[in-house]
C-alpha cells in the first residue's frame, strides 16, 4: 500500500536534545509521521474518527427517533423528508444507520478489547511460565480454533441468549486465539533476552518480570492486533444481526436492519438494502486501512505475522 | 511420508475429541436452559413442573452430563445426528440433502477464487506500483470490507431490477438437473470466491515477490529462459505453496460464510438449515450441525496440510 522506510519504527528517533521533549509534542511527531508515510491510512484514519463522532453524537444528529414508526410514510424511496428512505412500518432509515453505527462500533470495540486483552494475557503466562501448562493452553486454543470464528460465535451467542452483552461475549472468545499466540510467540522470543536476565538476578519476582519488563515490550502488537481485528469484529457483529442472533430488534444494528429488509418480503426494497451495508463496507474498510497504517508504523516486521 | 500422514491423522482425532466436548459445553453446560430456547422465556415460565421434569427425562437432559456426552458421541459415531423439535426429517437426511449443495458451492468458489485471484496477483506482482498494481490492491482491499452477505443481496437485487431475472428457489441434484443447479450455486460461489480471491491475490502476490527475488529465478533468467517460463515454470510453483495452504484455509471460512450468504440468495442449503435452526432456536440440531462444520474445519486443515507435506519435502522432514 503505503511504501515504508526500511528504519525500524519502534526504535525511537534520536533528538539530541538534552531534555525529554514532552508527551504531547511527542504524540504531535508521531502524527505527522504517520499522516506523511501513509497518507491513505491516515486519510481513512480521518473518516474512522468521523464514524465514531457520528456514533458518539447519534442523538444529536440523527434527524428521527430510529424506533418510532409513522405509518403516514412506510416504505418510502429516498426523498428530501428521509433521505435515506424509510422502512415498512416507516422508520427512518437514515435515523437507523446512524444510531445503528452505535451498537456496531460499541460491540467491535468492547469484544476486540476483551477478546484480545484476554488473549494476550493468557499468551504472556503461557510464553512467560511454558511447560505443562503452555502445552496444555496451545491445545485450547487449538480446539478454540477449529470452529470458523462466525459458527463458534453463532452457537456462543444462541446458547447465551440474545443481548448486547452475549454478542459482546460472543465475538470476544473468537478473538482470544489470536491474542494468545501472537503475544505468546513474542513473549517466547523476549524471555530470553539479556534484560530480562539480569532483573531476574537482581532478584525480581516473577509477577514483576512479566508486568514491569516484559509487558512494555507486547503493547506494540497489542495495539496492532487490536485494530487489525476491529473489522472482522465489526463484520461478524453484521453477520449475527443478520442471522437474527444479535442485538435483537427493534435497537437497530446494520445487521439486523439487512435482515428485516430482507424480511419484508421477496423484494426487500433496494434502500434498505444499499445504505446498512454500504455503511457496514465503509466503516470496515475504514478500519482496516487505519490498523494497515498503525501496524507500518509500530512494526513492519510484524506485517507477515498477523 | 507415511509416518507423517499417521501422526497428523492421529492428531487430528484428538482435535476432534476436543473439539466435541467444546461443542457440549458451549451448547449445553452454558447457562441457558435447552427448554427455554424451544419454548421461549415466556412459555418456558408458563410450563408445569411436572411437565417440565417429564420433559427433561424424555430428553434425557436429567442425566448426569457426563452420560448425556457419552450418548451424544455414541449416537453420533451410528450416524445419528437426531431429531429436530419442529420437523419429521431427522438431520442426518437433512445434511444428506442440503449438503452436496454448499458443498457445491464452497468448490465453485475456490476455483472461482484462484481463476481471479491468480492471474490478478501476478500481474501485481510482476509490475509493483503500476497503475494495475494499485487496482488490484484498491479491489482486494475492498472486497476484504465487503459482507458477503449484503453483496449477495445487491446481486439478488441487481438481476431483479436489470434483467427481471431470479435464480429458482428449489434445487435439483446436480446430475438429474444440472442447468437448475447451476443457477442456484453461481450467486453464492461468485460472492464467496471474490471475497475469497481478495485474500488469495494479496497472499499470492507477496509470495511472489518473494520468490522472484531468489538465486534460483535470477539464474534461469540468465541462462536465457523467456520471462514468462521463468515465472510459470520456476518461480509460481514454489510462490503457490503459502496460497494452497491458505485456500484450504479459506474453505473452512467459505462454508461459515454460506451461512448468511445461502440466507441472503434463499439459497436450500446446509446454511439455510443453519439459519433455520438458529432462529427456531433447535439447540441439538444446532449443536449437532455446529460439530459437524468444526469436524469438516478440522478434516480439510488436515487435508491441507498432507497436500502440502506432499509438494513440498522441507516439510516433511520436520
Amino acid at each position: 500500500m503505503t511504501a515504508t522506510k526500511p528504519e525500524i519504527a519502534t526504535v525511537p528517533r534520536q533528538t539530541a536534545l538534552p531534555d525529554e521533549p514532552s508527551r504531547w509534542s511527542r504524540i504531535r511527531h508521531w502524527l505527522y509521521r504517520f499522516m506523511r508515510q501513509s497518507p491513505m491510512s491516515a486519510f481513512w484514519g480521518v473518516i474512522a474518527i468521523a464514524i465514531v463522532s457520528v456514533a458518539v453524537l447519534a442523538p444529536v444528529i440523527a434527524p428521527y427517533d430510529p424506533m418510532r414508526s409513522n405509518f403516514r410514510t412506510m416504505t418510502k424511496p429516498p426523498n428530501e423528508k428521509n433521505v435515506f428512505g424509510t422502512d415498512q412500518i416507516g422508520r427512518d432509515t437514515l435515523s437507523r444507520v446512524i444510531w445503528g453505527s452505535r451498537a456496531s462500533l460499541t460491540v467491535a470495540f468492547a469484544a476486540v478489547l476483551l477478546g484480545t486483552t484476554t488473549g494476550a494475557l493468557w499468551g504472556l503466562a503461557c510464553g512467560f511460565f511454558g511447560g505443562r501448562f503452555d502445552i496444555g493452553s496451545q491445545r485450547l486454543i487449538e480446539f478454540m480454533q477449529s470452529f470458523p470464528d462466525l459458527v463458534l460465535a453463532m452457537a456462543i451467542a444462541m446458547a447465551l441468549g440474545a443481548g448486547t452483552g452475549t454478542v459482546i461475549i460472543a465475538i470476544a472468545i473468537t478473538r482470544i486465539p489470536f491474542g494468545g499466540r501472537v503475544i505468546r510467540s513474542v513473549v517466547l522470543s523476549l524471555k530470553e533476552m539479556p534484560f530480562v536476565e539480569a532483573a531476574r538476578g537482581l532478584g525480581a519476582s516473577n509477577m514483576r518480570l512479566m508486568f514491569r519488563h516484559i509487558r512494555p515490550q507486547c503493547i506494540a502488537p497489542f495495539l496492532i492486533l487490536a485494530t487489525t481485528h476491529l473489522g472482522v469484529a465489526i463484520i461478524i457483529e453484521a453477520s449475527l444481526g443478520f442471522l437474527g442472533v444479535g442485538i435483537p430488534p427493534p435497537q437497530p444494528t446494520w445487521g439486523n436492519m439487512l435482515s428485516d429488509a430482507l424480511n419484508s418480503g421477496l423484494v426487500p426494497p433496494w434502500w434498505l438494502v444499499l445504505f446498512p451495508g454500504a455503511a457496514i463496507t465503509v466503516t470496515v474498510l475504514a478500519f482496516n486501512l487505519l490498523g494497515d497504517g498503525i501496524r507500518d508504523q509500530l512494526d513492519p516486521r510484524l506485517r507477515r505475522a498477523i | 511420508m507415511f509416518s507423517y500422514i499417521v501422526r497428523r491423522l492421529a492428531f487430528g482425532l484428538l482435535t476432534i475429541i476436543g473439539v466435541s466436548i467444546v461443542v457440549f459445553v458451549v451448547m449445553r453446560i452454558l447457562p441457558g436452559d435447552p427448554l427455554v430456547a424451544i419454548f421461549g422465556p415466556d412459555g418456558y415460565t408458563k410450563l408445569p413442573e411436572q411437565e417440565r421434569a417429564s420433559l427433561m427425562a424424555q430428553l434425557g437432559l436429567s442425566d448426569p452430563l457426563w452420560l448425556q456426552y457419552w450418548r451424544w458421541v455414541k449416537d453420533i459415531a451410528r450416524g445419528d445426528f437426531g431429531r429436530s423439535f419442529f420437523r419429521s426429517e431427522s438431520v442426518a437426511e437433512m445434511i444428506l440433502r442440503r449438503g452436496p449443495l454448499t458443498a457445491q458451492i464452497a468448490f465453485l468458489s475456490v476455483l472461482f477464487s484462484w481463476l481471479v485471484g491468480i492471474p490478478v496477483a501476478i500481474v501485481s506482482a510482476l509490475r509493483p506500483n503500476s497503475w494495475a498494481d494499485n487496482v488490484v490492491r484498491f479491489f482486494s482491499i475492498l472486497f476484504l470490507a465487503i459482507p458477503g452477505f449484503w453483496f449477495g443481496m445487491l446481486m439478488v437485487l441487481g438481476l431483479l431490477f436489470t434483467f427481471g431475472y431470479r435464480a429458482p428457489l428449489t434445487g435439483a441434484s446436480l446430475l438429474t438437473d444440472p442447468w437448475t443447479t447451476l443457477q442456484i450455486i453461481i450467486g453464492p460461489a461468485i460472492v464467496l470466491g471474490l471475497g475469497q480471491a481478495a485474500y488469495i491475490a494479496r497472499l499470492a502476490r507477496s509470495s511472489l515477490l518473494e520468490i522472484i527475488r531468489e538465486d534460483y529465478v535470477r539464474t534461469a533468467r540468465a541462462k536465457g529462459l523467456d520471462g514468462r517460463r521463468v515465472i510459470a515454470l520456476h518461480a509460481l510453483p514454489n510462490a503457490l505453496l503459502p496460497v494452497i495452504t491458505l485456500s484450504g484455509l479459506l474453505l473452512g471460512f467459505v462454508l461459515a460464510g454460506s451461512i448468511p450468504v445461502e440466507r441472503a440468495f434463499g439459497t436450500p442449503g446446509l446454511g439455510l438449515a443453519m439459519f433455520t435452526a438458529v432462529s427456531e432456536r433447535d439447540v441439538f440440531v444446532m449443536q449437532n450441525l455446529v460439530f459437524l462444520y468444526a469436524v469438516v474445519f478440522v478434516v480439510l486443515n488436515i487435508l491441507v496440510d498432507i497436500i502440502i507435506a506432499w509438494l513440498d519435502p522441507r516439510i516433511r522432514y520436520q
